[in-house]
């Protein structure tokens, strides 16, 4: 091969080489691009849901609330603590039985 | 154009076309040459023209308006929670829906779809959206999403909507002025909202985007990064706070007072577990966001503490040496004359221990031991504990209250500062000097704050002097004291009852404010319970009747909530009326006068 006709297959080579490089960076771009839109949908999602989450940790606020729990267990016929029904077991060493009361 | 020859010699159809037999001028195909060849160097100096020429900028912009945007990121309120994690104040999306009076476009069916998903009456609608003098007007703010999204169906030309947030608390009245409010741009305006308000709104950020045929971001770029605002967790406890207001509540109601106020302190820490005061608001409704209601007592409203002071002198006079637990004083005849005037017991109590003043809350008796005492130490243990200073607790207008300097003091002012007249306190100033007797003499800041470790403790008195002290609180809890109405079941509390007239324009008036500062369990104190009941109008209105079951109630159920055991024998709860409930006060008393001091004429 002659170095003329080196020459032009090099050029030729590079002249290749560098269509593959500008298709493969439009394709890159591209693909960022439909990438990052993604993220956007996905970081969107993840902001909703933590309003979901806030919004769910403030109806768990409501819904434990004393007022709310109190009304529920009087409603099921409890009532508060008082010393003439509350026995008081002492501690006992752990493996031992607790004393019978009298 | 030379006539192409046929190699092969073939003839077709097309080497017999007389078209190709004719010569055509050899200037028309370089005409034809120079023609492309100019149209290619305009275009390319158009090119270079709108590349690197003058009008760039123009194009810039013209690209930029179709492709660009600039982005506000809004950035979270942080939540409060309290200690246990419980959430008392959050955000949550919202939307704002706006309008350009001049761009709308809306029949009166649409106008009235439109009220009716708002919420808002038709007419008021009509009357904003006529306003065409006005570029921009809001229709409604903090809607929810879902109604947002439905006037977004709708279509209509000139109607916008915007994000926001709003701002929620699930507890309601309960934390009410504790927490505060937010403002329609979820600004703190009050309460912890407020104070805190560096802390929870976060920043909002900048940013430009490139969007592109479909609407969506492909690129971006940051002007300024969004920072979310951060949780404030409290030292309030959910429960105890609940318990608190719930029992505060009932006993205005039942005694017709015009408010009140409770403090719960943790002794470990000086954290604030509860803070109320009543009457209250609810937060979700604005018109009920007025007076009195808005104001949490506890922190902003001075009184003149009356008998709940007493403790502090004669501390002051257990530390000085002056007195001893059993030291004995004749308080009768029930009155004693200082400087042309008379301090009265309501009744003659005859000798007393020290310990016997301290339950039965003789005036006279400790006026006797403050005047042993030099003015500068009993101010010196007032200033300690922190009375004439507003505490640090971390929340707006907490005030100093008012304690005037040692060398202004006559010998009557030192005898009725010490027993709780001429000084002015607020409720939680006063629930923190408590500490000192229930943290073996020292004492520590109050804090909302939920703080991994306390801060400093600053020793006041020496521990055997508050351990002095709370065996006389003690008694005062019981039946030879003023406050049987405060203990609680299986578990011994100590405290003192308070029961002072109130200044109405510069004098004495026959309204009162209740009151009881305690601790509980007495022989190793968790809390300290400050009650505050302002001008009880029943028929009781002495601290030991009125404020007194509501320590109990409270204290019962805070140590409850801390998992505090048992510690004695559960009591039987006297049925029998508080000791100080049958004293009778002077009605003909001078408006002028001190309370427990009478002019002589």
């Amino acid at each position: 091969m002659t170095d003329s006709n080196r020459s032009r297959l090099i050029v030729a080579l590079l002249a290749v080489c560098l269509m593959a490089s500008a298709l493969a960076l439009i394709t890159a771009q591209h693909r960022a691009r439909d990438l990052f839109a993604d993220l956007e949908v996905a970081q969107q999602l993840g902001r909703q849901r933590e309003a979901e989450g806030n919004r769910l940790r403030i109806e768990l606020g409501r819904a434990s609330q004393p007022a709310v729990i109190e009304a529920a267990a009087r409603a099921i016929g409890m009532r508060p603590i008082d010393p003439d029904h509350t026995t008081l077991l002492p501690p006992t060493p752990r493996g031992e039985q607790p004393a019978e009361q009298p | 154009m030379r006539r192409a020859s046929g190699g092969s010699g073939a003839s077709g159809p097309s080497t017999n076309n007389p078209l190709l037999a004719v010569r055509l001028p050899a200037w028309r195909s370089r005409l034809l040459l120079f023609g492309l060849f100019c149209g290619f160097v305009s275009l390319a100096a158009r090119a270079f023209y709108l590349q690197g020429g003058v009008s760039t900028q123009f194009l810039q912009r013209q690209g930029e308006a179709r492709y660009a945007r600039t982005l506000n990121v809004a950035a979270n309120r942080g939540a409060i929670t309290d200690r246990n994690g419980v959430v008392l104040a959050s955000s949550v999306p919202a939307r704002g829906v706006w309008a350009i009076p001049e761009e709308v476009d809306a029949g009166k069916r649409a106008v009235a779809q439109l009220a009716q998903v708002l919420e808002v009456p038709a007419a008021e609608l009509q009357q904003r959206l006529a306003g065409q003098d006005r570029s921009f007007v809001y229709l409604k703010r903090q809607v929810e999403p879902q109604i947002a999204q439905r006037v977004e169906s709708f279509n209509i030309a000139g109607i916008h909507t915007s994000r926001e947030f709003r701002r929620l608390y699930p507890e309601g009245a309960i934390t009410a002025q504790l927490l505060g409010f937010t403002d329609v741009e979820d600004r703190g305006q009050d309460g912890i909202e407020l104070a805190f308000e560096h802390t929870l709104a976060g920043r909002p950020g900048l940013r430009h985007v490139i969007k592109d045929r479909l609407g969506r971001a492909v690129e971006d770029d940051w002007v300024r990064e969004p920072i979310e605002g951060r949780d404030v967790r409290l030292s309030i406890d959910d429960r105890i706070q609940y318990i608190a207001y719930a029992s505060l509540r009932s006993a205005v109601e039942a005694s017709q007072a015009h408010g009140g106020s409770i403090v719960v302190l943790d002794v470990a820490s000086g954290g604030i577990l509860a803070l109320t005061s009543w009457p209250s608001f609810d937060p979700a409704r604005r018109d009920q966001m007025q007076g009195q209601a808005l104001r949490d007592r506890a922190v902003t409203d001075t009184f003149e503490p009356g008998s709940t002071m007493k403790p502090f002198s004669i501390a002051t006079a257990l530390e000085n040496g002056v007195v001893a637990p059993q030291s004995t004083f004749d308080t009768d005849p029930g009155w004693m004359r200082i400087g042309g005037r008379t301090i009265s017991d309501t009744s003659s109590h005859g000798v007393l221990t020290v310990e016997q003043i301290v339950a039965k809350s003789s005036n006279v008796g400790t006026a006797k031991i403050a005047l042993r005492l030099p003015a500068q130490a009993l101010w010196d243990t007032l200033t300690a504990v922190g009375f004439g200073q507003a505490p640090r607790a971390g929340l707006p207008g907490a005030v100093a209250g008012r304690l005037r300097p040692p060398g202004e003091w006559r010998p009557i002012e030192q005898a009725t500062i010490a027993y709780g007249y001429g000084v002015s306190v607020s409720l939680l100033q006063l629930a923190r000097a408590y500490l000192v007797f229930a943290r073996d003499g020292d004492i520590v800041p109050v804090s909302v704050m939920d703080v991994d470790s306390p801060a400093a403790a600053v020793q006041v008195l020496r521990p055997q002097t508050a351990q002095a002290m709370r065996r006389m609180l003690e008694l005062a809890c019981t039946d030879e004291g003023t406050a049987p109405a405060a203990r609680v079941p299986g578990y011994s509390v100590a405290g003192k009852t308070g029961t002072a007239r109130k200044l109405h324009d510069g004098r004495y008036s026959d309204s009162y404010v209740a009151s009881f500062v305690g601790l509980a369990p007495a022989s190793s104190p968790r809390v300290v319970i400050a009650v505050m009941i302002d001008e009880p109008h029943g028929a009781r209105y002495f601290g030991g009747d009125v404020a007194a079951p509501v320590f109990s109630r409270v204290a019962a159920g805070t140590l409850r909530a801390l998992q505090v055991p048992p510690q004695e024998p559960a009591y039987a709860l006297a049925e029998s009326d508080a000791a100080d409930s049958a004293r009778s006060v002077d009605s003909a008393r001078s408006a002028r006068s001190v309370p427990g001091v009478r002019s002589v004429q």
